[in-house]
């Protein structure tokens, strides 16, 4: 009798209740351990936190960062015009072209506007590719609506993907004309289709996987076992595959501006693909090789970091192998309470006579 | 006769594939009165599997294709609903728990969210914020668990307010998800979870197998379904466990009073769960009737065969009866009757003449499922070995 009722009491007995906090705890510390575990992933993080929260001072006040503005002749009027088209120093620390330009000071200034245009672009292609490739995946039952609308979403996609990107999104600039917008469209027009593929072919592979039968058995409705089951086992790869296009994005875009169809170079927004372009047309590389190099440097920083988050972005969103990885880690979290002794029921004493026989 | 909770109807499901015409289910009638556990044996491949999911028509259609017949389900037709309304059956009409626990888990969900999804259903259809079928009496009955004794703290924390009036103000708020916790460790108790406070926020691959069963368990009875459909809920577990789920569902089959549809290949275990037993053979139902019944004097030459072929824990019995030949390919049945090339009472009509549709060889008394059979000669049965 009594040690029924003790044992009920242990089954109701309230933990410490502290929901809130762990609730938040957890996942912060889970993200930590991952990083922890994978250096890799934790560099890739730090370069894009760095990248990201350089881009916002710029936005909000280049003063601080950047001593010149883009497009001034920071020699012209200050120094001898020996000075010009100086090497790195202290005081230019990526050197200064044939104008005065601090080059250091454009390199940063065209920060904000080529991750907007890398995030923005892999973005769009990221929503609207992967909305199109979650349809064409999800209801894809010949003879039926959702047949016929995934086939023309298959079929346009094909005719996109027949053209090599580069040299459709240049053959749009050069309909549409010059121009940051016009790149930035013949980009993005050029970047979906790729996404509805690798969205669809995850798709195909996940919705006949039990559990997703199991939610449909549970009444779960369609719509929501897309959005819902489906999306969320779906994304990891995707996410994956976006952090690593943002730096294609990136480069594809400059190779754009490099060969002359994106943003003016000297002009008021640096970008650092035309500002390659620019000068490696005009200079020697060999004399003047910092014109060249620190633009190249950022575009491949900025690349490089986003593939390393990337990469382990693919760990965090596992479960299984987020929880693997965290505790694989040297930490630990401290050891859960033990239960109070009082729940061991009390021995009859027909036991602990037993027990003394044998201790003896 | 109370109305009974499913009746099928001489259904038959194809499957077309590029190999040619399957005929997994052909002509099958069954129904399944409230409160009634049926179960239905069959080898790999006799089309049990395509009857459990034809039932909540959760098979992919194409290549399955429902040829004929009826499901009627609390009377209504479920063959005749279209799919897009389907979804308001499930669930909370008819749940069902499958055969792979370890896949049926979504990987990216913790139990919690799992089981809460479907506790959410069933409560926007009770509220009506969401379309549902319109349920007949519930056969559901909770009534028969024994209550947990409040302890001290709950009873010191009772309100002084009225319950019903609490409830009353409590009915317009919206649901918190401590709401949703309480319900959902009420189902994981139900299914003999211990601990369920940690199991709750733990990942389904974190889980063994016999424990994603119980969460399997515990979120198909969370929608209290009018029908439950269990599709082998043992067979891809060891045999340990397999014994714990048994009991498991043996209790709950107790306390919770369901209509079960259970399916399995083992007969032990249907002996064990089943009130009546359907027994199939290359996609058609050859006995049914109560289980005692078949078990003692089984009237199909199939069963019989069946029945001799169980092993027994001698040694000396070797070697195992087994049944002559091999289970016919479905899509080239062969002529007649299906169990004739290797049945031991064949005659020519057995291989010229289609089997005749199940008949009524007996019935128990005071029992109104009659036993019945599918055979020319099934007085003849009980005199083979």
């Amino acid at each position: 009798m009594a040690s029924a009722t003790v044992s009920r009491a242990r089954v109701a007995a309230p933990r410490p209740s502290s929901a809130w906090v762990t609730s938040v705890r957890r996942p912060v510390v889970g993200f930590y351990r991952v990083m922890r575990a994978n250096p890799l992933t934790f560099a890739g993080f730090v370069l894009v936190t760095i990248t990201l929260v350089l881009a916002v001072i710029v936005i909000v006040d280049p003063s601080l960062v950047v001593p010149y503005q883009a497009t001034q002749n920071t020699g012209v009027y200050k120094e001898p015009p020996t000075l010009f088209k100086w090497p790195p120093s202290i005081a230019h620390p990526f050197g200064t072209d044939q104008a005065g330009l601090d080059i250091y000071s454009a390199v940063v200034r065209a920060l904000p506007l080529d991750l907007g245009i890398g995030i923005g672009i892999a973005g769009f292609a990221l929503v609207a590719g992967g909305a199109l490739g979650l349809i064409a995946g999800f209801w894809d039952e010949p003879r039926t609506l959702g047949g016929a609308v995934s086939t023309i979403i298959l079929r346009t996609t094909d005719i996109f993907l027949a053209f090599p990107s580069l040299v459709l999104a240049l053959a749009i600039v050069a309909s549409i004309g010059r121009g940051i917008w016009a790149a930035v469209l013949a980009i993005m027009i050029t970047w979906w289709p790729y996404y509805v593929r690798l969205v669809r072919g995850e798709v195909l592979a996940v919705k006949h996987l039990p559990y997703v039968t199991a939610a449909r058995a549970a009444g779960v409705r369609d719509t929501r076992i897309l959005t819902r089951h489906v999306l969320r086992n779906v994304l990891e790869p995707v996410v994956v595959y976006f952090t690593l296009d943002i730096g294609t994005v990136l480069v594809t875009f400059s190779t754009i501006s490099f060969i002359g169809a994106g943003i003016p170079w000297p002009g008021p927004s640096p970008e650092w693909g035309s500002m390659m372009s620019f000068y490696q047309g005009r200079f020697l590389l060999s004399q003047y090789w910092w014109y060249i190099t620190f633009p190249a440097i950022a575009i491949f920083m900025t690349a490089l970091s986003f593939s390393l988050l990337g990469d382990g972005l693919r760990d965090v969103l596992d479960p299984r192998t987020r929880r693997a990885l965290a505790e694989s880690s040297a930490f630990h979290e401290p050891p859960q309470e033990e239960p109070p002794s009082a729940a061991i029921p009390p021995s009859t004493p027909a036991e602990e006579e037993q027990r003394e026989a044998q201790a003896t | 006769m109370t109305q009974p909770v499913l009746a099928i109807e001489n259904l038959s499901v194809d499957y077309e594939v590029g190999a040619g015409v399957f005929h997994a289910v052909s002509d099958i009638s069954l129904t399944i009165p409230p409160g009634r556990v049926v179960g239905i044996v069959g080898e790999t491949g006799c089309g049990k599997s395509t009857l459990a999911q034809a039932i909540p028509r959760l098979l992919p259609e194409p290549p399955a294709r429902i040829r004929r017949g009826k499901v009627i389900f609390q009377g209504t037709d479920l063959v005749k609903v279209p799919r897009s309304k389907l979804p308001m059956v499930r669930g909370t009409g008819i749940g069902m728990i499958f055969q792979e626990p370890l896949n049926s888990l979504n990987p990216a969900f913790r139990i919690f969210d799992q089981i809460a999804e479907a506790i959410q259903i069933r409560h926007w259809r009770e509220e009506g914020i969401l379309p549902s079928f319109r349920p007949g009496p519930q056969p559901f009955d909770y009534s028969r668990r024994p209550t947990p004794m409040p302890t001290a703290a709950e009873v010191l924390s009772k309100p002084v307010v009225p319950g019903a009036a609490k409830e009353a103000v409590a009915k317009r708020q919206v649901r918190t998800r401590a709401d949703f916790r309480r319900e959902v460790l009420e189902y994981l108790r139900l299914v003999r979870i211990n601990d369920p406070e940690t199991i709750l926020n733990l990942y389904p691959h974190e889980l063994s197998g016999g424990m994603r069963q119980r969460i399997m368990i515990a979120m198909a009875l969370s929608g209290k379904p009018a029908l439950l459909i269990a599709d082998e809920p043992t067979s891809a577990l060891d045999v340990t466990i397999q014994a714990q789920v048994l009991t498991l569902m043996k209790e709950l089959i107790d306390e919770v009073h369901a209509s079960i549809l259970y399916i399995s290949h083992d007969l032990g275990v249907v002996a064990e769960t089943a009130d009546d037993l359907g027994v199939m053979y290359a996609g058609r139902l050859v006995e049914l009737g109560p289980v005692a019944e078949i078990f003692e004097s089984p009237r199909h030459p199939y069963t019989k065969s069946l029945l001799r072929s169980i092993p027994t824990r001698y040694k000396s019995d070797w070697p195992m009866p087994t049944i002559p030949g091999s289970v016919p390919n479905l899509s080239q049945l062969p002529k007649g009757c299906r169990f004739h090339p290797r049945c031991s009472l064949a005659r020519p009509i057995c291989a010229q003449e289609p089997a005749p549709p199940l008949r009524v060889v007996g019935v128990t008394p005071g029992y109104d499922t009659p036993h019945r059979a599918a055979c020319h000669f099934a007085e003849e049965v009980a005199a083979l070995p």
